[in-house]
């Protein structure tokens, strides 16, 4: 995309005589920005949605005052961060204080450089994709220990030495879960990766089941890894029910206990961020990226068509009660069936792949994440650890094992 | 087995707690907030006491007096266990007619000031029963807030409901016409004094000449006192200096009373009218006789430390 943006401002006759390399400079520059942007806009409408996902499911209505519907709030809350006053605490370590947040920052803007938003979107294709994103994310943690430490306060220390655990730990499954996968297809790249993951097959390879040809569907072994990697990767960006890093009732706010303003609006850019990799990630490795789910048009009218019938038939004998979730969707996906029949372009639309399907796997997976977060109880410190070391680890031991021996069994690798 | 069955059970009740949270996060129209401006819980028409009167067995909240029919008796001020309620009043001219009350009785006091303080009132309801003429009653009206005095650059008459939003002056007078009234009353009665004296004096001196027999002199004599009485007010709008002192001491005075009594909140946010000649013009003046001093000054001392530099 770099190289492409380049070729594009030199296309043109005024701007020609600046030469390759700067050229080059420069829509890294612009391609960078583009990255922050999406970043920080994500931020503002995932702040937005989990209020209103958290309202709706603890029976409230969250923000409703700020514009329509409260659309505005975040908005509104990100100007007065902006605002506020730049607050050092006297006693901290003034240098780590004012790095550590924008370490955090940027180890998590930093990933987003290899993740692949469509076949074409991307920032750099790197042939190591999947190591360089999992590297660099864990260099979070080296900001929270440089914010906690710097903060001179018991709460961020505390808060800092647990996320160092926490973190460390729950690298080793998450990583060998995405060993797994990477045994299945060959390869780090992230694009060959979701390459892999085109057309369909049947469930397992033996269900006759026609199915997309993700990975989460491509063995036991793997789909099992899908959930223990969304377990360990929500422990990995200290989010509830692993928030101990932060958990309010014990470490007042854990390592951002005394920062404020501006400081504390990065952390909290950070953490969505972070929320957001791990949904690229998920959608990348286990559900196929930026390919549809529909093989061709003809998968798509009729995919579509049972799903529809399927929301019929629910609404109408298991759930008779008018509810959103009923009317909404099923409407919507009665519209999406007919003129999938009726307009073979769209259908054939929704069959190519594009980053219409990526964006709506990371937003199903940020969803799932904040169904976690407004669901489940926070562990205590050594339930986190026995979830690590005793349950997820030989869980994913196991996976990773047992999807080696499915490779050899059918044949799909030769020793 | 315990840890086979340990991992089984959390994943069982995790699926359980997720199906509850989905449940809700789907039927989102059951939700408990209240959007409170928009929206009010009903008020309770539900019989709260045991008193046989009607406004007992209600809620009880804001006192509102139907300022038209008080006859500023101050039974209620006087039964207020908490003295929240203040009225002033004076009394009206003879030929004066201010009206009448809904009951019918004639009103023979001018009420120039009266107040609630809504932070103090207990909500006991005894003052709405001494009211002889039933203005002034209890309401289920429970939101005190409102957003009318947020500006401060408001006119003293648009200002009469308190700024703090909890005194609540019922009186129509306002401070401007309540100064007027207060002065108009002192001249009533230090014209009344003056004819009083006058008519007195008029009538010991024709007592005294009538002896004398010197009828002439008599008459022009009494007619002087006598119409520079009922001239004053014409005559006093017509000289400047007069009034001025005149507005300055009833101002003063309105300044100075409520100090020692229970009315200091009240009257502290009223702006009681002086004459705008004297304020408005000495300022200014002072000013410009102080600034040009001032500039010429520094800039004085700055061409001198350039030289000196």
């Amino acid at each position: 995309m770099i190289q492409l943006l380049a070729n594009w401002i030199l296309s043109f006759d005024i701007l020609s005589g600046m030469g390759n390399s700067v050229a080059w400079g420069l829509s890294l520059f612009v391609v960078a920005a583009l990255i922050f942007v999406f970043v920080a806009l994500n931020a503002i409408v995932l702040v937005y949605i989990e209020r209103k996902v958290s309202a709706f499911m603890q029976v409230r209505l969250g923000p409703m005052r700020v514009g329509k519907f409260g659309t505005l709030q975040t908005v509104a809350d990100a100007l007065k961060l902006l605002q506020k006053e730049d607050i050092i605490p006297k006693m901290a370590d003034k240098v780590l204080f004012v790095v550590g947040p924008w370490v955090i920052l940027v180890a998590s803007v930093v990933t987003f450089a290899a993740i692949p938003f469509s076949d074409t979107l991307l920032a750099a294709n790197m042939n190591i994709g999947l190591f360089y994103v999992v590297s660099i994310s864990s260099i979070v943690v080296l900001g929270i220990v440089m914010s906690g430490w710097a903060s001179n306060n018991k709460w961020s220390l505390y808060g800092a030495m647990r996320s160092a655990a926490q973190i460390i730990s729950y690298e080793i499954p998450v990583g060998i879960t995405l060993i797994a996968v990477v045994a299945v297809v060959g390869s780090l790249n992230l694009q060959t990766i979701i390459e892999a993951q085109g057309g369909t097959s049947n469930l397992f390879h033996w269900i006759p089941i026609p199915l997309p040809n993700w990975f989460i569907f491509h063995n036991p072994f793997l789909f099992m890894a899908a959930f223990v990697y969304l377990i360990g990767a929500t422990a990995e960006i200290n989010r509830t029910p692993f928030d101990i890093p932060e958990s309010e009732s014990e470490l007042v706010a854990g390592f951002m206990t005394e920062f404020s303003g501006l400081r504390w609006a990065l952390f909290f850019l950070s953490e969505y961020a972070n929320a957001t990799l791990v949904a690229f990630l998920v959608a990348i490795v286990f559900l196929g990226g930026w390919q549809s789910p529909f093989a061709d048009y003809r998968g798509t009218q009729i995919g579509f068509s049972i799903i529809t019938l399927v929301a019929i038939m629910w609404t109408l004998f298991v759930r008779a009660k008018t509810s959103r979730l009923s009317v909404y969707p099923v409407g919507l996906s009665l519209v999406i069936t007919i003129s999938a029949w009726l307009f073979p372009g769209f259908a054939i639309w929704m069959a190519s792949p594009g980053i219409f399907w990526m964006l709506m796997k990371v937003g199903t997976i940020i969803f799932m994440l904040m169904w976690f977060r407004w669901t489940f109880p926070r562990l205590r410190v050594d339930q986190l650890m026995y979830v690590s070391w005793k349950v997820l680890l030989p869980l994913a031991l196991i996976n990773l094992m047992g999807v080696a021996i499915w490779m050899w069994l059918t044949g799909e690798i030769q020793f | 087995m315990s840890y086979f069955s340990n991992i089984s059970s959390a994943i069982t009740t995790l699926i359980d707690g997720m199906k509850v949270t989905l449940g809700y996060f789907v039927r989102p129209r059951e939700h408990v907030t209240l959007q409170y401006p928009d929206e009010v819980w009903p008020i309770p028409t539900r019989n709260i006491g045991v008193g046989e009167i009607e406004s007992y067995n209600t809620i009880r909240s804001k006192l509102v007096v139907d300022f038209e029919d008080c006859i500023g008796c101050k039974a209620c001020e006087r039964a207020c266990p908490v003295n929240c309620i203040h009225i002033e009043t004076f009394k009206a001219g003879p030929e004066e007619d201010i009206g009448t009350t809904k009951n019918g009785t004639k009103i023979k006091l001018r009420v120039t000031s009266f107040t609630i303080d809504m932070s103090e009132c207990m909500f006991c309801d005894l003052c709405t029963h001494p009211c002889p003429e039933d203005c002034i009653r209890m309401t289920p009206d429970y939101q005190f807030i409102s957003n009318d005095n947020v500006k401060l650059d408001v006119t003293p008459e648009e200002r009469w409901r308190d700024r703090d939003h909890l005194i609540y002056q019922f009186s129509k007078v306002f401070p401007i016409e309540r100064a007027q009234r207060q002065a108009e009353a002192e001249k009533v009665a230090e014209a009344k004094a003056a004819a009083m004296e006058a008519k007195k004096a008029a009538a010991e001196r024709a007592a005294s000449e009538k002896a004398a027999e010197q009828a002439l002199e008599i008459e022009t004599l009494t007619a002087t006192p006598m119409e520079s009485v009922a001239s004053e007010a014409p005559v006093v709008t017509e000289s400047p200096e007069v009034p001025v002192d005149q507005a300055q001491t009833t101002s003063s005075t309105l300044d100075r009373a409520p100090i020692e009594d229970d009315m200091v909140r009240v009257n502290l946010s009223m702006e009681i009218p002086v004459t705008p000649d004297i304020p408005v013009e000495t300022p200014p003046s002072s000013e410009a006789t102080a600034e040009p001093e001032t500039s010429t000054d520094t800039e004085d001392s700055s061409k001198g430390e350039t030289e000196n530099g």
